[in-house]
């Protein structure tokens, strides 16, 4: 099988398979089924992915994504309560803030490994402490803001156009120059610019993409839940959650942060089911022997292993 | 009055920098000799601080009795450790990033233990020195700070002596500068490095005791907040040079300190962050980093 028409077969299948799964999630809420675990599987499913397209295809680990999404939970909150609004306008609000604070945050990218995520850290919690300290006229100060409109269908559907749209952009950089200009400067920056890639621009592209599915996701969550606080807007286990799910899965796939995200809740589900009160404990021993057996994440080490799975993982 | 309030922030910044500079010292030994990024480094830290809670209610003797014995455990729990989880780790391709999320793993179940033995609550050390406070030209000091920042100095005094003087400080100091030379000159890394986790985690819970002394109370979950700390100041200070984590701990004591007499308290925590931006702006590779990280 020729390599273009490898990358056609398996693209068709994963194409297939999440135009089939979104049609099953859609009709979801006319079965009657509660929509609290599918709206959270969603939501992590467009975090991870989001976050993969910087970590996975940079090679940069943003350990405070969360700012982005909590800039997008706030930017949303702020233009529906405070300047009356509607919830589009919001969402599109929550959108630009993304973007401008990705282009803010850009310089950043001068710095390499632990020394980015670590700026990156500090970053969000700047950001969280900033926004708690607002007069409470623009930013409900410490007690947050209640949106007062609450559409858990709205924001369900809405959600999974987010989670599909972030899903078909990684894959269409999966095959794009960007994509393959991305990687090659995560694993050689001199070479790639030798060869003339722009490594700014590219990772620019990466970078602003990236936030913006988070804020755009963070504004959702708020309209589902219908109250934004800096606590749990900020807050870092976002940004940890998102990492962890995503390299589960295995960074730089396409398909890993899915498997990751579906698989680790499961896990978290049992876990909680079965072991209340160790249930944090199990949680870190579980990731703990991830990283230990499964470095490369479930779909990465597959790939890695059994080479004849390239035919459909990616 | 003003002046007063100033000096006295001043030197509370100093002890607490000290301390939050030892922390950063102990984590910039994992990351400079292995680069691996140690996220449950609060957590021994906190270790410590039970720790201690644990010897002074079971012996009655002086807390700072219980120094190396901590440390003695705390190395033991290091090497235990290393030998666990580093074969399997720096086999990967990535062990940074591997290493972050497999201590994030233990930081979690660490913070659950300590839940787990020693419940929710804040829990303190109720030891009080006598007299608790010490005048010195007008100014009113508590005896536990300064009890605290002699030890810290004196801490401080034989890790540098032990970096600079001894082969095995040297060995550490050259793995951090190269892990790849050092090998060719016939040292063990793999002993090495699991004499710096030792050395590492003891100090972490060393540092956890002398915090119990000086902060009022300590909860289990209070892990994550002292290894962003340690991880500002050794950026602070230079990736990867124990000596710059001190001074780059001592400057975010200060800063802090200070910043709670200007600002509101919900805003002074920004200080310590906006510094640590500012810097990496300015100068990327921190105060005494030669070699800006790529």
């Amino acid at each position: 099988m020729s390599s273009s028409r490898l990358v056609w077969v398996r693209t068709s299948i994963w194409i297939a398979f999440l135009v089939l799964s979104t049609a099953a999630l859609a009709l979801l809420p006319h079965m009657g089924y509660s929509l609290a675990f599918w709206f959270n599987l969603l939501l992590w499913i467009a975090m991870a992915s989001g976050l993969n397209l910087m970590a996975g295809f940079t090679g940069y680990l943003p350990f405070g994504y969360v700012a982005f999404y909590g800039i997008g939970a706030y930017a949303a909150a702020i233009s529906v309560k405070m300047l009356g609004l509607p919830i589009w306008a919001g969402l599109v609000a929550s959108l630009l803030a993304g973007a401008a604070l990705s282009l803010l945050f850009a310089r950043t990218m001068v710095l390499r490994g632990i020394y980015f995520s670590i700026v990156s850290l500090a970053l969000a919690v700047i950001c969280r402490l900033l926004i708690a300290n607002l007069p409470d006229s623009v930013a409900g100060g410490s007690f947050g803001i209640p949106l007062g409109i609450s559409n858990p269908l709205g924001s369900y559907y809405l959600m999974l156009a987010v989670a599909l749209a972030t899903l078909l952009i990684v894959t269409w950089l999966a095959q794009s120059r960007l994509g393959l200009a991305l990687l090659a400067i995560r694993d050689d920056p001199d070479t790639a610019e030798a060869m003339g890639v722009n490594i700014g621009r590219a990772r620019l592209k990466a970078w602003v993409l990236s936030s913006i599915i988070a804020s755009v996701t963070g504004a959702i969550e708020a309209w589902h839940t219908s109250i934004v606080d800096t606590e749990t807007a900020f807050n870092l286990l976002i940004s940890t959650k998102a990492i962890i799910y995503a390299v589960a899965g295995g960074l730089g796939t396409v398909i890993g942060p899915v498997v990751g995200v579906v698989t680790m809740l499961i896990v978290d589900d049992l876990i909680w089911q079965n072991f209340p009160i160790l249930n944090v404990f199990l949680l870190g021993l579980v990731i703990v022997l991830l990283m230990l057996f499964l470095p490369s994440g479930i779909v990465g080490t597959l790939i890695r292993r059994k080479p004849a799975l390239r035919r459909v993982l990616f | 009055m003003y002046t007063t309030l100033l000096i006295q922030a001043l030197i509370s910044g100093i002890i607490l920098g000290a301390l939050y500079g030892l922390i950063g010292c102990s984590l910039t030994i994992i990351y400079g000799t292995m680069r691996v990024v140690n996220f449950s480094h609060g957590e021994f830290v906190i270790g410590g601080c039970y720790a201690v809670m644990l010897f002074y209610v079971a012996s009655g003797l002086h807390p700072l009795l219980s120094v190396p014995l901590v440390f003695v455990a705390f190395f033991v729990i290091g090497l235990a450790l290393y030998f666990l989880l580093m074969p399997r780790l720096s086999r990967s391709d990535d062990p940074e990033l591997a290493s972050f999320l497999t201590f994030y793993g233990v930081s979690l179940m660490a913070g659950a233990a300590l839940l787990y033995f020693f419940g929710a609550d804040t829990r303190s050390l109720n030891y009080v020195f006598t007299p608790s406070v010490i005048r010195i030209a007008g100014f009113i000091l508590p005896t536990a700070q300064l009890v605290v920042l002699g030890i810290g100095l004196l801490i401080i005094i034989a890790l540098t002596w032990f970096l600079y003087r001894t082969i095995q400080g040297k060995a550490l100091r050259a793995a951090i500068m190269n892990r790849d030379a050092i090998q060719i000159v016939g040292v063990n890394i793999n002993n090495l490095s699991a004499l710096a986790f030792g050395l590492a985690l003891g100090l972490a819970a060393v540092t956890g005791v002398l915090l119990a002394l000086v902060f009022p109370a300590f909860v289990p979950f209070s892990g994550l907040d002292f290894t962003l700390i340690g991880f500002v100041v050794i950026v602070l200070g230079g990736l990867g040079h124990p000596v710059g984590a001190i001074v780059g701990g001592i400057i975010f004591g200060i800063a802090e300190q200070l910043s709670i007499i200007f600002l509101p308290q919900s805003l002074s925590q920004v200080v310590g962050f906006i510094i640590l931006v500012g810097m990496v702006a300015l100068r990327p590779s921190g105060l005494f980093g030669k070699v800006a990280m790529r």
